[in-house]
């Protein structure tokens, strides 16, 4: 049985992963293209533009793998800036010294 | 009797939101923010004279400020006045000057900028006015944020010295609502670190940042343009609003953008009666 595990876990090890195509590569980047670009200029974060501009080069050097993590990353954090924008429309009231 | 007291509550609840249940308004007036700004920052640091905001974080930290008075022995931003005032006397090549762009021949205006402009309806900074005559006659425009644009700014500066921030806001609409733009800027959470300007230069203005004091936001423009030692050169205001963002991870704007400007002019208003001591050194 513990010889079996063991066999089922190298397998499972030595199977390579799943390599991304230039389609999925491409997917990803409009994704992340999308998202920037929903985040008005001023509300923007550094780190978004870093990984969307990885993914472009990425792309441009046809490694796929890498450029779909980084317009992945490049999402995220874009739509999370976004929600950070949308929150402050309010919040910063608060914050007003009065 | 329950359900009685459950209108009651209801009642309650209406007549609070139609009194101030709704959105709050962000200004009650740009005076009563202003005073309410000043008040803020002289309640925190009751023993630095009001004139002395204009030094920033010396004003707030003493071994910083004795270092400072070791620098100004010899200013680092001497090179820049001088350069400032070599450029600022010197002819265009249609035989006009920055002088002829500016009121009092450009001596002693500092203070009174930024302004908003009732004609073009937008805020016009001393750095877009500078540029904007030298245009008007046939000069290229100076990059914004070092370079030739911070030693003529200098220049100017130096020549408004001690006098105090006179910004006005005119009775027009469109001035109401860049002073607004700009506070809401000041204000609001920006960049993956969820900083705001007034994280740093108001809450917790006066403490460290690394290595850093954090200057008091009242007076904070007045020593502008600045040498900083981090920099190894001079930078205008642009310059810092942009290292700023950059420090909070928020993608920067272009110089002079209407965010910027507005940002200033905010500022400014804030700063009134605070003496400009630019050109200044910072660390």
């Amino acid at each position: 049985m513990k010889s079996f595990i063991l066999f089922v876990l190298l397998t499972a090890m030595a199977l390579p992963a799943h390599a991304a195509s230039q389609a999925e590569a491409e997917a990803a980047l409009a994704g992340a293209s999308q998202a920037e670009a929903s985040a008005t200029p001023g509300n923007r974060w550094v780190p978004a533009e870093a990984a969307l501009n990885a993914a472009k080069a990425a792309i441009a050097s046809k490694d796929w793998d890498r450029a779909v993590t980084q317009a992945t990353k490049a999402r995220s954090l874009a739509l999370r800036s976004v929600e950070q924008s949308k929150e402050q429309e309010t919040a910063w009231h608060d914050a007003v010294i009065r | 009797m329950t359900i009685r007291r459950a209108a009651c509550w209801v009642a309650v609840a209406v007549a609070a939101c139609l009194l101030g249940g709704a959105a709050p308004s962000p200004a009650a007036s740009p005076a009563a923010d202003q005073k309410a700004f000043q008040d803020y920052f002289t309640g925190r640091f009751p023993d630095v004279p009001f004139s002395d905001f204009a030094n920033g974080p010396y004003a707030v930290n003493a071994p910083m400020r004795k270092q400072w008075e070791d620098i100004m022995q010899f200013p680092p931003y001497d090179f820049a006045l001088d350069e400032g005032k070599t450029a600022f006397d010197t002819a265009f090549a249609n035989g006009k000057s920055y002088a002829d762009c500016f009121s009092n021949r450009g001596l002693g205006v500092r203070q009174t900028f930024p302004y908003f402009d009732t004609k073009s309806g937008e805020v016009v900074t001393l750095d877009l006015a500078i540029n904007r005559c030298r245009t008007a006659n046939g000069e290229k425009p100076l990059p914004y944020q070092t370079g030739m644009m911070a030693s003529i700014t200098a220049y100017m500066a130096e020549t408004s010295r001690d006098k105090p921030f006179d910004i006005k806001i005119p009775d027009d609409p469109r001035a109401r609502s860049a002073y607004e733009d700009g506070q809401k800027f000041f204000y609001s959470r920006r960049g993956q670190l969820n900083f705001s300007c007034a994280s740093c230069h108001a809450g917790a203005a006066g403490q460290r940042m690394r290595g850093d004091i954090l200057a008091p936001a009242l007076g904070i423009l007045a020593a502008f343009p600045i040498y900083r030692s981090d920099w190894g050169s001079m930078g205008t205001i642009d310059r810092r609003f942009t290292t700023c963002s950059l420090q909070m991870r928020a993608a920067p704007l272009p110089p002079q953008d209407v965010a910027y400007r507005n940002l200033e002019y905010f500022l400014s208003y804030m700063s009134n009666g605070v003496p400009i001591s630019g050109p200044g050194t910072r660390p």
